[in-house]
């Protein structure tokens, strides 16, 4: 654990920008020239469609992933983000899609991983103690925490990851698609979790799917299409803005079932009278 | 109306793990016992396949003849399974990382030819000769986590290079004579072939288990309780550490009517402790487990995962060279035949044998020490019955079959039990 009274940044500094992100697989650009902001106490939400290099970003950002061009502030400095472990360290926590939990291993043991109480003689009991004090605060539904991943359900391993990043006091948290797979009070425990983070004046970046959600929390709504920037919107943009660009066009595969449900409903209230 | 099921939380003095109302609590004895059973059932068969198979081993053996059970014959059997189970030892930790390192046979006869070179041939002192060995094993695995590392080598395939390169320079050094005689009253001689310990020391020994289990059980319940979470019922532990003793103070009074716990044997004992307090209680061994199960997982929690491997490698083939000149104390030889034949496999057999997954991330450093004892038993048994070394190694090969095949109808089922 660290004891360090790491300075946390002040409200509306801003804790990382990247500019001019490139990213490529081989041939495929999964990244071409992303700019992006976050500051501190606010929530940016990350939406697109599937493919758009959401995860990519995030992967990037966690040091997962090296940038193929482009630079990285954090805290106003350049910062190279070479492996997961230099990110954690600056204060990068990440929810990954996939979770990345070790599955042999029980929840304790994955709460603390690379980070374990008393690294020459492993303090179980401490840890299990915050451990449950943070899925607590997550009001997560785990019979045990010394389960391994393995019996653990879709959603209880989410919360089990989304403890994990809260554990080193991040300056930043990055969640991709968290609540996909959660249960109603989970998913509103995740909510006011990610509110009362950016109250204590972190930086949070959420990826999610679901508007409801993003329009809930995001203070700010940054739409990726095909690797690119493409558009940054406040929660109070109309439905039919945010899928025009995600989608990358105004006639969209949406905005017609829409028109088409509604027509239809115009229709039925119509042979109703 | 009907009403919702009984929602209310626990009491809020409950201990912090015992809220959730669907756990069951095993905090009775025939609980426990229960409890243990519904992990074998599940596929989490620990050691309990290697206490059978040593059960069985033995009476069939006494029966076809008396003199297995003897103590002095006990004695030979531990004096044998020291060498080949530090060996065994090191492969347990790249099992664990689901690597393989086929080339511990060689390291171990290179290792042991060294011994014979540069102590008896070229007049080195004995510490550093054996020092000089066990860096060569360093440097061998330090070789091949570098070209896993970072050239991306499977471990199969490097170490497989290794076996004949190592096996080569073995021969190379030990040149034409292909053979070198260590003096028999040599301290490392003595201590391959005779050293036993005082009877009261052994005794004292086999005291410390029992105590340090129930010292460190004591600790931790106060522990827990004092952070408010649930302890392990008292009653267990006791009986645990009890019977923990006894079976091992009898051990020690059985082969004490022979001539004694070997001091060799003493040394994997110890090796094994210190490897199980490594691999269980500290930042490494976890790491070493969270990189066996999942690789990429682990190396997003920040570990790094290169050193990771480079330890493992590293300590398996170091391991190895000190099986190996342990071989050669045994023998009293260094020889062109060292770490030839059956040592390899008998130490990645012992391993798997003792409940090490070969697919990574299960496995604890007893398994070698288990595992090692039924393979020298069998080898052991065999020999007495004068069955000729084809039979030997047919029959060790199909214990091998058996506990690997039981190795993944226990992975299988913990799949389908939800314990990976
Ligand atoms: N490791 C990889 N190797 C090659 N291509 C990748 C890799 N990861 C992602 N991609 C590609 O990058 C693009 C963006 O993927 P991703 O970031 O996962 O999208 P999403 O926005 O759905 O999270 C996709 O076209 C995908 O095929
Ligand atoms: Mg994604």
């Amino acid at each position: 654990m660290t004891t360090t009274t790491k300075a946390m940044p002040a409200k509306g500094e801003t804790i990382l920008r990247l500019s001019q992100i490139c990213k490529n697989f081989g041939a495929v650009s999964a990244l071409t020239d992303i700019d992006l902001e976050v500051k501190a106490g606010e929530v940016v939400a990350l939406v697109g469609d599937n493919g758009a290099g959401k995860s990519t970003l995030i992967k990037v950002l966690a040091g997962v992933h090296q940038p193929s061009s482009g630079t990285i502030d954090f805290m106003g400095r350049p910062a190279s983000l070479d492996s997961p472990g230099k990110a954690l360290e600056l204060g990068i926590a990440t929810v990954f899609q996939d979770l990345a939990l070790c599955e042999n291993l029980d929840v304790v043991a994955n709460l603390f991983l690379g980070h374990e109480m008393s690294p020459w003689a492993l303090d179980e009991v401490a840890m299990e103690v915050r451990a449950w004090t943070l899925l607590r605060e997550l009001a997560a539904r785990i019979p045990s925490v010394r389960q391994p991943i393995a019996s653990l359900s879709g959603g209880q391993r989410q919360t089990v990851a989304i403890a994990r990043s809260l554990l080193l006091d991040p300056k930043i948290i990055m969640l991709d698609e968290p609540t996909a797979a959660l249960g109603v009070a989970q998913t509103a425990e995740v909510l006011n979790l990610i509110e009362r983070v950016r109250d204590r004046g972190l930086g949070v970046i959420i990826i999610s799917h679901n508007m409801e959600d993003v329009r809930a929390v995001a203070d700010r709504i940054v739409v990726l299409r095909l690797g690119r920037n493409n558009g940054v919107f406040t929660p109070d943009a109309s439905n039919q803005e945010l899928v025009a660009a995600i989608t990358g066009a105004t006639e969209n595969s949406v905005s017609r079932r829409m028109e088409r449900k509604s027509v239809h409903a115009q229709e039925q209230t119509g042979s109703l009278t | 109306m009907s009403k919702p099921a009984n929602l209310t939380p626990a009491p809020a003095e409950a201990p912090l793990d015992r809220s959730d109302v669907r756990m069951r609590h095993d905090d009775s004895i025939g609980a426990m016992l229960r409890a243990s059973l519904d992990k074998v059932r599940s596929g989490d068969l620990g050691m309990l396949p290697v206490v059978v198979g040593l059960i069985v081993i033995s009476v069939v053996f006494s029966l076809l003849n008396p003199v297995f059970l003897l103590p002095n014959n006990l004695v030979n059997l531990l004096f044998d399974c020291a060498t080949v189970g530090i060996i065994s030892l090191g492969i347990v930790c790249v099992l664990l990382l689901g690597e393989i390192d086929l080339s511990v046979g060689s390291m171990s006869g290179l290792a042991s030819a060294m011994v014979g070179v540069l102590w008896v041939n070229l007049g080195l002192a004995l510490p550093l000769a054996i020092f000089a060995g066990l860096a060569a094993g360093a440097c061998v695995g330090a070789l091949y986590g570098v070209l896993y590392n970072r050239l991306g080598m499977p471990s199969f395939v490097a170490t497989l290079a290794g076996l004949l390169a190592l096996l080569g320079l073995q021969l190379y050094i030990l040149g034409p004579t292909g053979s070198i005689n260590l003096p028999f009253a040599s301290v490392l001689v003595r201590f391959g072939q005779i050293y036993v310990m005082p009877a009261w020391l052994s005794h004292l020994l086999a005291l410390v288990p029992g105590a340090v289990m129930v010292l460190r059980g004591l600790r931790t319940r106060a522990g827990r309780q004092a952070a408010g979470l649930s302890a392990p019922p008292l009653s267990a532990l006791i009986l645990k550490a009890g019977l923990l003793t006894l079976g091992l103070e009898f051990a020690v009074f059985y082969l004490n009517q022979g001539r004694g716990v070997p001091w060799m044997f003493g040394l994997l004992i110890a090796l094994v402790v210190v490897l199980d307090y490594a691999l269980t209680r500290t930042q490494w061994g976890r790491s070493m487990f969270a990189v066996g199960g999942n690789r990429e997982a682990a190396r997003r929690a920040g570990i790094n995962v290169r050193r990771i491997y480079m330890s493992a490698f590293m300590l398996c083939s170091t391991l190895a060279a000190l099986g190996g000149m342990l071989s050669a104390a045994r023998l009293a030889s260094s020889s062109q035949q060292a770490g030839t034949g059956d040592v390899n496999l008998n130490a990645i057999a012992a391993a798997v044998i003792g409940g090490t997954s070969l697919f990574g991330g299960r496995g604890s450093a007893y398994s070698a020490l288990l595992g090692i004892i039924v393979i020298q038993a069998i080898s052991n048994g065999l020999t007495l019955l004068n069955l000729s070394s084809s039979l030997r190694y047919m029959i060790t090969g199909a214990v091998l079959a058996i506990a690997v095949i039981v190795d993944s109808l226990a992975r299988r089922s913990r799949v389908s039990h939800g314990r990976a």
